[in-house]
């Protein structure tokens, strides 16, 4: 094949992907300053990181399982687990805070456990997995709490989702959520891209085939998906546990926003294709995308038809982007 | 002399983005006709296919079936227009019957209900035309990859084209098979079909076909009667230049210690398999599509372990129950199905050369340093003159040569100590193929083991220091370096199977 001079590039490089992510956030969160100036002020851009942080945590960690080629329908489900058994089992009592979250984190290990070993190795597709976890994590948390919140959240707990710092240099107020939430960004991306990680599930979710005649451990890559999946679950939990206190539908539906907001962010669903800012900034668009409606006082409701336009919307361009390739 | 040909094809042209896949290509097939097309991968062929297919739609040109002019603008219209395509990859529909495939999208009906009988029974007959004894009614996933392709034909039959185009249809068959497929074309050529017959293999275009075209670049080198165009022309016009030492010489030193041996090896599709590879030695595996060969393949890569022997590398003998052992072990794996098995098409260059590397590495090393680096990769894949605009662009945009050249980059960097190459070349151009048979000999002459298995017989007399034939999942014989293929084609249709093993030299 004669190359033509100035060979236009096939797609766009990862980083213009990144970019694009970012670049519709940045236009959602004009929008939103046109409709409502004072979002502008450092105040109220960190009040907005703090309620759209379990989102992203939980958008960070269903990338994991996105890249390997899975989905995890279960996190919802954890999320409300974590409100529900962090009430009953701290039961207003702070000193118990510490040793609850860790109970609550083994929880969550066990569930993403579940999870991976079914996926992996009894070669259930994950989104059938998932959805079964889902129930019946769903349906234990129920059960345990006798369908009504039950207990109570000692203020300690709670901070990690209420608790503002005020008067910080340069920015103004800190919430707590904020900091957790760069924590949990900075593990998810050293996971990705400070180890070898990332590039294994990459591969696993293009073609687990190749990467298991290769010699990659594809069913370690996908457990690990789904363990790190299910502690975000979790961290989620703890920040809606001290935004809205218990609830049995603490996080409910959340499970289909996160997807969205990976997709949205530029990651491929069926995996091979994604990075830690796809889900950043996906989330990120989403949630400045339901400020956006809220303010413009759209019902609640219609959250969930965006949400599923969107879903469509970007798989659709994805696949046309796909078959326009050839 | 104004014969008018069943298919014209004239001035085509096509532009990808970056590439000009073809240029101002004229193309004519008339009917009772096999028209061979040569051409290195990235000659533009598939190109020129997809277009006839109505898969891609021209920049330029234009296409006459009979003297009529069509604009093909969809798959099924080139259908309906008599034109039939037969490719690389077969179509069918794995577990419906061969007679719901041969109807698929056409299926015969009676008061608006499927008539199965009316189908089963056509079918039967389009099977008895091309020589096929296959139930109609049986799953298509129980056939033979070269009975499927005689279901794929007998699909083209029944939709009475005029026009069949072969996309290397013998790519996947063995040679008995293959010398089937050849004879069922003259058969249709007899009857006034047009053939376009696209391939690699230059003693099968001899064969068979009336006319050969070569492309190159995406340009026409010209047409000629066959006897006007012997093979070391056609090779040639594809490669622009001649290709002497097309295989590697053998070194003069004769192997060195074992590096790998089975005793006794069995599974569900192996039986009484015994033998080793020496340091210094390329050891082809013979056999017809059904002997068990690829089966050994994955035996010994982990990916259909063995149930009984004992295998033993370096001679330490260890278990090999899955392709991450095999590679611990030592043992890489080539598989012939490069994008099913081999390729992650969406990641880059550099990630899927370093794939192995990192998939063996420790959960925390570093992903940017010594090794693991992007830099140590670049320079691997340099070396084994991997062209790729950046090694950062997806995999699945290359050339088959050069994604079998990262994936060997992708061995080489782990340091196996034995590689199984299985169909090494498969749908890889005639310069790419040289360039791997180098590589093989030097990986073998730097004191490493090779085992090959090829469909591929003028391929595994040339690199091969010794052939194992298999026949019916066990090794019928072993034959020293120089064998003819007449040899190897008696042990693997199971005749003197009990012929002493000639010692090695």
């Amino acid at each position: 094949m004669t190359p033509i001079p100035q060979v236009a590039p096939l797609r766009p490089s990862p980083k213009l992907a990144l970019n694009a992510g970012l670049v519709i956030f940045v236009v959602l969160y004009a929008a939103i300053a046109v409709v409502q100036p004072n979002y502008l002020e450092p105040g109220l851009f960190m009040n907005f990181l703090r309620r759209a942080a379990p989102l992203l945590i939980l958008a960070c960690g269903q990338l994991y399982v996105i890249l390997t080629g899975g989905f995890d329908l279960s996190v919802g489900a954890v999320a409300t687990l974590a409100v529900l058994a962090a009430s009953i089992l701290i039961n207003g009592d702070p000193d118990a805070t510490w040793a609850v979250l860790g109970t609550l984190y083994l929880m969550g290990i066990a569930v993403g456990l579940v999870n991976g070993l079914v996926v992996a190795f009894l070669k259930v597709p994950s989104i059938i997995a998932t959805l079964g976890t889902m129930l019946l994590v769903n349906g234990l948390a129920l059960a345990w709490s006798g369908g009504a919140a039950r207990g109570d959240l000692p203020e300690n707990f709670r901070n990690f989702g209420r608790l503002v710092w005020r008067d910080v240099w340069l920015i103004g107020s800190l919430p707590l959520a904020v900091v957790v939430l760069c924590g949990f960004v900075a593990i998810a991306w050293w996971g990705l891209n400070g180890t070898v990680y990332g590039k294994r599930a990459l591969a696993v979710g293009d073609n687990p085939r190749a990467a298991e005649l290769a010699g990659t451990p594809v069913a370690a890559t996908r457990i690990i998906a789904f363990v790190v999946s299910s502690i975000s679950a979790v961290t989620t939990g703890i920040l809606l546990g001290g935004f809205s206190g218990v609830s049995v539908n603490a996080g409910e539906g959340l499970e289909l926003q996160a997807i969205a907001a990976c997709v949205v962010g530029g990651a491929q669903l069926l995996g091979g294709r994604g990075s830690i800012w796809s889900a950043v900034f996906g989330a990120l668009s989403l949630f400045a995308l339901f400020t956006l409606l809220n303010l413009m006082g759209l019902p609640q409701a219609l959250r969930d038809s965006i949400q599923g336009a969107i879903l469509i919307v970007a798989v659709g361009a994805t696949m046309w982007r796909n078959r326009r390739r050839i | 002399m104004t014969i008018i040909p069943a298919l014209h094809m004239a001035g085509i042209s096509k532009t990808f983005p970056g590439v000009r896949a073809l240029d101002c290509v004229d193309f004519d097939c008339r009917t009772g006709e096999v028209h061979a097309i040569c051409g290195e991968n990235g000659a533009g062929k598939s190109t020129l296919m997809k277009i006839l297919g109505g898969s891609y739609r021209p920049d330029a040109g234009e296409i006459r079936l009979n003297g009529r002019l069509v604009h093909l603008t969809h798959p099924r219209q080139a259908a309906d227009a008599g034109i039939s395509i037969i490719h690389q990859e077969l179509s069918l529909l794995p577990y419906r019957t061969v007679a719901e495939n041969i109807f698929m999208g056409r299926e015969l009906a009676r008061f608006g209900l499927l008539d199965r009988r009316q189908m089963n029974k056509r079918a039967a007959e389009l099977l008895r035309r091309v020589g096929a004894d296959i139930d109609p009614e049986g799953q298509v996933s129980t056939l033979s990859i070269a009975m499927q392709q005689l279901v794929e034909i007998a699909k083209a039959l029944l939709l009475d084209a005029g026009i069949l185009v072969m996309d290397e249809p013998t790519a996947a068959l063995d040679e008995r098979d293959a010398q089937n497929l050849l004879s069922l074309i003259r058969g249709l050529r007899e009857e006034g079909v047009a053939i376009v017959y696209i391939s690699h293999r230059m003693p099968e275009v001899m064969a068979v076909a009336d006319r050969v075209t070569v492309l190159k670049d995406g340009q026409k080198i010209w047409t000629r009667a066959r006897h006007a165009a012997p093979v070391p022309e056609i090779i040639r016009a594809m490669v622009g230049r001649d290709l002497k030492d097309f295989y590697p010489k053998r070194p003069s030193s004769g192997p060195g210690k074992v590096l790998l041996s089975v005793e006794g090896g069995a599974n569900a599709a192996l039986r009484d398999i015994s033998f080793d590879v020496r340091a210094g030695e390329i050891v082809g595996v013979a056999g017809l599509e059904d002997s068990g060969k690829a089966h050994l393949a994955q035996a010994l890569v982990g990916d259909e372990p063995l149930s009984a022997g004992v295998m033993r590398v370096n001679g330490k003998p260890v278990s090999i129950r899955s392709p991450r052992q095999a590679t611990a072990a030592g043992i890489g794996y080539l598989p012939g199905d490069r994008k099913r098995d081999a390729l992650a098409l969406r990641q880059s260059v550099r990630d899927n050369a370093l794939l192995t590397l990192r998939s063996m590495a420790g959960f925390f090393a570093r992903p940017q340093r010594a090794a693991l680096s992007p830099a140590a990769i670049d320079s691997e894949l340099r070396d084994m003159d991997v062209r790729a605009a950046d090694f950062g662009q997806e995999i699945g945009t290359l050339s088959g040569g050069n994604q079998q050249k990262a994936i060997i980059v992708r061995w080489l960097a782990q340091a196996s100590d034995v590689l199984v190459f299985v169909e090494p070349t498969r749908g890889i151009d005639i310069a790419a193929k040289a360039a791997i048979y180098q590589t093989m000999r030097a990986f073998a002459d730097a004191g490493r083991g090779i085992v090959v298995v090829s469909s591929d017989m003028p391929e595994l007399i040339g690199i091969a220091d010794r052939i194992l034939v298999m026949h019916q999942g066990r090794i019928a014989g072993e034959l020293p370096r120089g064998a003819s293929e007449e040899e190897v084609m008696r042990l693997s249709l199971g005749i003197a199977q009990q012929e002493p093993r000639e010692a090695f030299a």
